[in-house]
């Protein structure tokens, strides 16, 4: 689920880049340090939409960088255990499927695919209903429920599962 | 700050700082992230790859966008007290009955809440003529 959220962080910048385009600088710095980061708790900074408020610079003993305190306003991709959302496959094999929604990859292992869906090997692997009418595939949508997240240091990894009701491949007909 | 074990969507345990964060649909973040997508542009020239995050989930709101007329959709909000977790899970998805949308939403379900079945009826209602008209 996407989010806007304000978030502070201490930049620190090196006296080089005082003088007229101080905010500037400090601005581009964030953007460059935080967006396409992730945290555990907020998730990933898909992107920086705003500067809230920079606080007062403090001089670091010893280096003569400067910190300043900045509020910055920006959209985050933060999944939740329990949430249902859509994503599009991006690889089948016999284990399960992976899928992307946004920057998070989520795995739906074949345990959490209906029993009638059966895996087919070949050029395009896929995941098939017995009569053929429902097909899981690569570029397939599919909505699926995320039932674990785990972090580490770069990115969000989803389980996920299309075995509950209404979940499953989308069909959409008014997309025709 | 809540633990992992701790944090259920399905119940709307997603911690206070997101239940009081405003949630966004796909749609509004295409506006965002387009908007940005051209501040970019701008300040770098189209030779400085984005950031693949940036990328991915462009194209991920690009691709599941329901909505373009956010402002009816958040009388609707007001309207039927969601939580703007719950408006938002129900705007991505547009469930079609009141069965799906209590499957995709099970916190609807909560007692005491006041969401019998004919409320969330004229809510998806609601939606579905925003979506007709927009």
């Amino acid at each position: 689920m996407f989010f806007h959220i304000v978030l502070e962080r201490n930049m620190q910048l090196h006296p080089r880049h005082f003088g007229r385009n101080l905010r500037e600088n400090l601005v581009a710095k964030l953007m460059k340090d935080v967006e396409g980061t992730c945290s555990g708790q907020h998730g990933f900074v898909v992107a920086i939409t705003g500067i809230e408020n920079i606080g007062k610079g403090l001089i670091r003993d010893g280096t003569g960088f400067v910190s300043f305190p900045v509020k910055y306003q920006c959209v985050v991709f933060r999944p939740f255990k329990g949430e249902i959302l859509e994503a599009v496959v991006t690889m089948v094999n016999k284990m399960g499927f992976f899928a992307e929604a946004g920057p998070v990859q989520i795995f739906v292992s074949n345990h959490l695919i209906p029993d009638d869906m059966e895996f087919q090997s070949g050029d395009m692997p896929n995941y098939t209903t017995s009569d053929g009418s429902v097909k899981i595939q690569k570029d397939s949508e599919v909505r699926l429920k995320i039932i674990g997240t785990r972090v580490d240091a770069t990115e969000i990894f989803c389980i996920g599962t299309i075995k509950d009701d209404f979940l499953g491949v989308i069909n959409d007909p008014a997309s025709v | 700050m809540l633990r992992g074990e701790d944090e259920d969507a399905s119940e709307l345990k997603i911690g206070e700082d997101f239940l009081k964060a405003k949630c966004l649909m796909n749609s509004e973040v295409a506006i965002l992230l387009e908007h940005r997508y051209d501040q970019m542009k701008q300040m770098s020239g189209d030779s400085t790859p984005l950031p693949q995050v940036f990328e991915k989930s462009l194209q991920y709101v690009k691709c599941f966008s329901r909505f373009t007329n956010q402002g009816s959709v958040k009388q609707v909000r007001d309207r039927y007290q969601l939580a703007e977790f719950e408006l938002a899970v129900i705007g991505n998805l547009c469930p079609e009955t009141v069965e799906e949308a209590k499957a995709i939403v099970p916190s609807l379900k909560t007692k005491g809440r006041g969401h019998d079945d004919e409320a969330v009826e004229r809510l998806l209602n609601d939606l579905l003529m925003i979506k007709k008209f927009e």
